[in-house]
């Protein structure tokens, strides 16, 4: 965890009301992995008290750059929205604990509904920088909020569904995971409570209804991972981003916890925001 | 009748503060002051019988240059503009309680210490405030637990803790390595809780003092809180203090009708220092306006939002009491420093201002340091109660003056 200056390269709207931000800022970069995040400061203290998270949607180490996406929902993105190339901002980062790919998997599964995209991307990069097959299944309202395939690496499959219908499969994203469940090695996902629910109960059930064997078996079979350990997360079929309000985002303030599954309340920011799905508490989410 | 305001000055000869007991007495410690169920009007701020007897005013010690301890050296690398000069910001809050500088974090806002280690210079704070623990381990609120505010933020972590024995086998032995003094941040639910936790804190190395958190609901009591009823909050002081020999600190809360006959009540159990405020009970609305926002229904509000409202508490506290005040309330630049101490407090806590700019207590160490070094003051004492009354002033039965 470093704190340092970003200076702004590019900011760009990429959907109605959604952003995609370039910052260079070289000691956040380096070390970072794909589902960590930074805690960015805005300028108006007097106003705005407290920093706002953002997913490395992409990181860059070779140009040190890396880059946001976000949607405008109150005052503090619209702050950012207003930063001109060359500006510069207050990072802290990099944040919280990133995926972890299983050195066996071959086939990842990328779950995004909507702005989630933003937690997911950069796992997309590594993986195929890693040589790994990429699909990824995006969930949208509609049409408007799809993300641009022209913003993925042209590697990755990408498969939409939209509430409405408008673009691909009319229905919600959740209902594709049927077809590519029995491919995927592994799978991830990022985006609203819901959405994340539902995949939990999918990949809970999915040994039993593939009868598929699951990764990591033979190392540590039976002996119980702590909650938020690194090889929980590898051993995991379906490893899911949270997101919550905070505070600090270093741990401190215990403002931003999720249940896990023995009832006891695991920080989003330090022991998360990537969590194995089976360690969390989803039936009675607090929220 | 004599004020009790505090005249601060570098020379102002250092009186013993008449609450500071060296040994644990028996029973509980002699109230000084007429009964606190008394009605406000008979009790005025400056009140005989208050143990003012000496002329003068007394002294808030800590903060007169003669009970600094010593003449730290701020010769720091960073500090801008530096002439080297050598200026006493040392501050003693009583019971061998010194801190190297009057510049804390708050409780709840800087975790245990190690958690902002990679960014904060931890070891250059006057001392840490730990995060709020109870006797047995808290799971805390529902989320949504902080949301921002205007100029401000509401929170309800609700005392989520491991349990004073899982946070001392944690971090005492860390604390105990370190140079910052490390108070922990009590809570509890009953005077029995309170008295548990301090007593097992009491003796451990690596915990330097006690704050005590009395905005809980007093479940004896029906779930008032301790904070808004002096009786409950000087008899909790009091029960704390026959525990432990420990420094002790106690926090108000800013939900309340009149904080005096507070501070006199828990100055009068034995409280060796009092720090003000917590935060002010808040609500915010969910964005489809279907039910409140936080998980709790109800939050703390803090940052600069609320500074106004610390002042006043200080200012009204400190010419109630004459044990040290260390303010808390929206602190974010070292004007807020200078106005607190203006009010009459020894030193301040940082809050809601880290989670922005965490580097911020360590850079007001070093600028309040500056600011006494461009003024030609050798300490930042003569900076303390300047706001204050000159003179008595006619004594409030109202305890908030505010009249639109
Ligand atoms: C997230 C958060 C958690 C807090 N937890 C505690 C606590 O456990 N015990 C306590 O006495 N005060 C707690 N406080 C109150 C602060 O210590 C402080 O009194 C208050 O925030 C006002 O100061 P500020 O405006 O500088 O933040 C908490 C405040 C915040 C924002
Ligand atoms: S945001 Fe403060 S503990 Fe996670």
């Amino acid at each position: 965890m470093r704190l340092a200056g970003a200076e702004l390269i590019d900011s760009r709207e990429i959907l109605p009301g959604q952003w995609l931000q370039d910052y260079r800022a070289p000691e956040i970069v380096a070390g970072a992995r794909a589902g960590q995040f930074v805690h960015v400061r805005t300028g108006d203290y007097s106003g705005l008290v407290l920093r706002r998270p953002f997913s490395f949607n992409t990181i860059d180490v070779a140009s040190g750059t890396l880059s946001i996406h976000f949607r405008t929902i109150g005052r503090g993105t619209e702050w950012f929205t207003r930063l001109r190339p060359g500006d510069r901002v207050d990072m802290l980062g990099p944040l919280g604990r990133p995926f972890e790919v299983d050195p066996r998997s071959r086939h990842l599964l990328l779950v995004a509904g909507g702005l989630g995209i933003a937690g997911v991307r950069s796992l997309a990069d590594e993986a195929i920088r890693d040589g790994r097959q990429v699909v990824l299944l995006f969930g949208g309202a509609t049409a408007r909020d799809v993300y641009p395939s022209s913003l993925l690496p042209d590697e990755v499959e990408y498969v939409v569904a939209t509430d409405d219908g408008s673009v691909g499969h009319h229905g919600f994203v959740t209902e594709l995971v049927e077809a590519y469940e029995a491919w995927a090695d592994q799978a991830f996902a990022c985006g609203p409570l819901p959405m994340l629910r539902s995949l939990a109960g999918l990949a809970a059930t999915r040994r039993r209804r593939l009868g598929v064997a699951s990764l990591g078996r033979k190392r540590g079979a039976g002996r119980p991972l702590p909650a938020g350990s690194a090889q929980a997360r590898r051993k995991a079929f379906l490893q899911v981003s949270m997101e919550q309000n905070m505070g600090c985002a270093v741990g401190a303030c215990l403002g931003c916890v999720v249940m896990d599954a023995k009832g006891a309340p695991q920080r989003v920011c330090r022991e998360g925001p990537v969590f194995a799905a089976d360690e969390l508490e989803w039936e009675t989410a607090w929220q | 009748m004599k004020a009790k305001r505090r005249v601060v000055t570098a020379v102002t000869p250092y009186k013993r503060r008449p609450t500071v007991r060296k040994i644990k007495p028996a029973i509980a410690p002699v109230v000084r002051r007429p009964p606190i169920e008394r009605p406000a009007a008979e009790q005025p701020s400056n009140g005989a019988g208050a143990g003012t007897a000496a002329g003068g005013g007394s002294p808030v010690g800590p903060a007169s240059a003669s009970r600094a301890v010593a003449m730290h050296d701020l010769r720091s690398s960073d500090a801008a503009g530096d002439q080297g000069a050598a200026v006493a910001l040392s501050v003693d809050l009583g019971r061998g309680l010194v801190l190297e500088n009057p510049i804390l974090v708050a409780s709840g806002t800087f975790g245990y210490g190690t958690e902002y280690a990679d960014v904060v210079q931890v070891q250059r704070l006057g001392a840490i405030c730990c995060k709020g623990t109870t006797l047995r381990p808290r799971v805390g609120n529902p989320t949504p637990r902080v949301t921002e505010t205007p100029a401000g933020m509401l929170n309800s972590i609700g005392l989520q803790n491991p349990g004073v024995d899982a946070v001392l086998a944690k971090y005492a032995e860390t604390w105990a390595g370190w140079k910052v003094p490390v108070i922990v941040n009590v809570a509890g639910e009953s005077i029995a809780d309170y008295t548990e936790v301090a007593r097992r804190l009491d003796g451990v190395p690596g915990v330097a003092g006690i704050e005590l958190n009395i905005s809980c609901p007093n479940v004896g009591r029906g779930g008032l809180q301790f904070a808004i009823d002096p009786e409950a909050a000087g008899a909790v002081t009091a029960s704390v203090r026959r525990a432990t020999d420990l420094p002790l600190l106690v926090k108000l809360s800013p939900n309340v009708a009149d904080i005096r006959p507070i501070a006199r009540a828990i100055e009068d159990a034995g409280a060796d220092a009092l720090t003000a405020i917590n935060t002010l009970s808040g609500i915010a609305v969910a964005p489809t306006r279907q039910r409140p926002l936080l998980g709790n229904v109800y939050g703390g509000l803090s940052g600069p939002a609320v500074k106004p409202v610390g002042l006043r508490i200080v200012y009204e506290a400190s010419q109630a009491v004459r044990i040290p005040i260390v303010a808390i309330g929206g602190v974010t630049e070292l004007a807020d420093v200078l106005d607190y101490l203006a009010v009459g407090a020894v030193a301040v806590q940082v809050g809601t201002a880290i989670f922005a700019d965490p580097t911020l207590p360590v850079r007001l160490v070093d600028q309040l340091a500056a600011e006494c070094r461009a003024r030609g003051l050798s300490s930042y004492a003569s900076l303390i109660g300047t706001a204050l009354p000159k003179k008595a002033a006619a004594p409030s039965a109202k305890g908030v003056e505010y009249r639109p």
